[in-house]
């Protein structure tokens, strides 16, 4: 019975061997570059910062005099007006988005790219079995039907990994280049427990990386159900990728009328709602939208497992 | 001897359509066994159960007495196979679709690559994509991936199909070898009946899903069948058969008299004759082809 470190170096093989994974590669570099080169082209300095955060206090306070703020926006805007204090008091600039971690930050935004290219990965590696025929000879080896399903799941998330490694390279190699590192000190501002600390900036730009794969994680698993059922890639890629671009909207749509909206899974798949911002539905709290992922993830897994499993092998 | 593979009444429904009824046969170590069938018989639906591809309504599969749906891991290690064509993966060469294959069983080691490669003669081309390769080499590639785990039972679909003759000769006398010197139990099917009278030890006829009939080549050769008699005067021999046998179609051909009998009835009637002096040039036994067995015991090549 083979290793599920072989089965998934057989995946691995089967994923880059191909050359539309190096096309996928090429095209994130180019991304980020582009990224960058637009970022510096449009961005325009601001003349004075001081006065720039000194006029966003004020402003944050008279939001606050007002009576009808919710209480969760009313928590996000006093830590905003904590940490804009800080800065003038410590003479620390806002991180703009032309320097070093300010493009490192947006780069996250190109996580959706990466998680396009893990449900073509993932979508593929079963779907594509079935229409080269090759699924015949890859069952009947003496590794379990579960021990194959799981290689192909693990390979489509090291890919993702390998991506975001790859992404952020890309990033802190293009925005060195074009931004410079002279900031490269600056720290980020966090507010704990009542008071702002200053916090390491990579530490922020990785946190805000894995809140941005939390939709790559679930959309993955997602084609991959769907890619198990229908043995279809373009139906799983499209779905996926459809689900992936429409469901926040149309979420958000519903979640202005409903309340049972929050049992959605694009409610819950945005954590950054909970870090710095509001709760789409109120009463939604972070562990509430973990425990919703975590169902929605094993709803995902144990229906593509049961599928792949049982399914007679007609192809 | 105990059986390599055995099929026990397995039975396979698709829906409330039975596909398969109630199917049993045995193949031993060291025969070739072939898989004989109109289209649409049921016979790459009986190896995709055998192999695990396809459930099993009832009845069941065993492989070296292990069942294949109790314990598939441990059954299917003892089986390589090609079922239809020999899809590889077309953007890897040839040799890394076997290390593709090598990784999912232990103890395939490079050695063992290289020396399958040559046994199908794959050496010049090993290392370029499979796109590349024309049917045949697609099948080779194929018989090469079936032997790497040094199986000892072996199913081949169509193993012959886009071979030209002389591959078609050398991929025969290989399956012979193996089933001869190391004791293969091997499944071949084919629609090629001169083919398979060639290949095969024994032959599973199964038509709608059921087994028509198991016949090996010495039971084909010695059932009732036609036999030539050169014979003189034809005359006198016609009146002495005729009173021997007197329900028998006797026909006199230009070459000497036809007649219908078992094979362990030949010497009594050779005798026979030989009393009442007439003269026996020749007696050949015209055997029966597959072929004609084949329509015979399906009817016609009638699509069900």
């Amino acid at each position: 019975m083979p290793s599920i470190l072989s089965l998934i170096q057989n995946e691995n093989m089967k994923i880059y061997r191909r050359i539309g994974t190096w096309f996928m590669i090429a095209l994130l570099a180019l991304s980020t570059l582009a990224g960058a080169l637009i970022t510096k082209a449009t961005h325009k300095e601001p003349k004075n910062w001081k006065a720039e955060v000194a006029s966003e206090i004020k402003e944050m306070e008279a939001q606050l005099s007002e009576e009808k703020v919710p209480k969760m926006y009313k928590n996000h805007l006093e830590q905003q007006l904590k940490i804009n204090e800080y800065r003038l008091e410590h003479n620390i600039k806002p991180v703009a988005s032309n320097t070093f971690w300010g493009y490192l930050v947006s780069s996250a935004d190109i996580i959706a790219l990466i998680t396009l290219f893990t449900i073509i990965v993932a979508a593929g590696s079963v779907a594509n079995e079935f229409s080269w025929g090759t699924i015949k000879l890859l069952l009947i080896r003496s590794a379990s039907r579960t021990k194959i399903l799981l290689s192909k799941y693990i390979a489509a998330l090291l890919f993702a990994l390998c991506m975001l490694l790859l992404l952020f390279v890309f990033s802190s190699v293009v925005g060195a280049i074009v931004f410079g590192i002279e900031n490269i000190r600056e720290p980020y501002l966090a507010y704990q427990n009542g008071t702002v600390v200053e916090k390491s900036m990579l530490l922020h730009v990785m946190q805000v990386y894995a809140l941005n794969c939390v939709d790559l994680v679930m959309m993955t698993t997602f084609a991959f159900m769907i890619s198990a059922v229908f043995r279809n890639h373009s139906l799983a890629v499209g779905l996926a990728t459809f689900a992936l671009f429409a469901g926040p909207q149309i979420t958000t749509l519903l979640a202005m009328k409903f309340d049972w909206a929050k049992y959605l899974l694009f409610a819950n798949t945005d954590l950054t709602q909970y870090i710095d911002g509001t709760p789409l539905v109120e009463g939604m709290t972070m562990p509430f939208s973990m425990m919703m992922l975590l169902i929605y993830f094993v709803i995902f897994n144990a229906l593509t497992w049961f599928i792949f499993r049982k399914r007679d092998i007609a192809a | 001897m105990n059986p390599l593979l055995q099929l026990k009444n397995v039975r396979k429904d698709i829906g409330k359509k039975t596909i398969i009824h109630d199917l049993s046969l045995e193949v031993f170590p060291g025969e070739v066994f072939g898989f004989l069938g109109p289209n649409g018989a049921g016979k790459t639906t009986t190896i995709r159960m055998i192999v695990g591809l396809m459930g099993i309504t009832s009845g069941d599969v065993l492989i070296n007495g292990i069942s294949i749906q109790k314990d598939f891991e441990k059954a299917i290690q003892h089986v390589g196979a090609i079922v239809e064509n020999p899809e590889m993966y077309k953007f890897l060469t040839g040799y890394q679709n076997l290390l593709h294959y090598a990784r999912m069983t232990k103890g395939v080691t490079k050695e063992r690559i290289d020396e399958v490669v040559k046994l199908v003669g794959l050496e010049k081309r090993i290392h370029d994509k499979v796109k590349t390769y024309s049917l045949g080499m697609r099948q080779r590639l194929g018989l090469a991936q079936a032997l790497l785990h040094r199986p000892s039972l072996l199913i081949l679909d169509e193993p012959t199909n886009g071979l030209d003759p002389a591959g078609i000769r050398e991929i025969r006398d290989y399956l012979r070898k193996l089933a001869k010197e190391e004791g293969l139990g091997i499944i071949v099917s084919s629609h090629l009946l001169s083919e398979m009278e060639m290949m095969c030890d024994r032959f599973a006829i199964i038509q709608h899903g059921r087994l028509v009939g198991i016949e090996s080549v010495q039971e084909l050769s010695k059932q009732a069948q036609k036999v030539l008699l050169t014979v003189k005067p034809v005359e006198q021999a016609l009146t002495v058969i005729k009173n021997i046998y007197p329900h028998m179609n006797i026909t006199s051909a230009k070459q000497g008299i036809e007649v219908s009998i078992d094979y362990e009835e030949i010497p009594s009637l050779n005798a026979a004759l030989v009393s009442e002096n007439i003269k026996v040039y020749g007696i050949q036994v015209l055997t029966k082809s597959l072929e004609e067995r084949f329509l015979e015991m399906t009817g016609g090549n009638e699509i069900a």
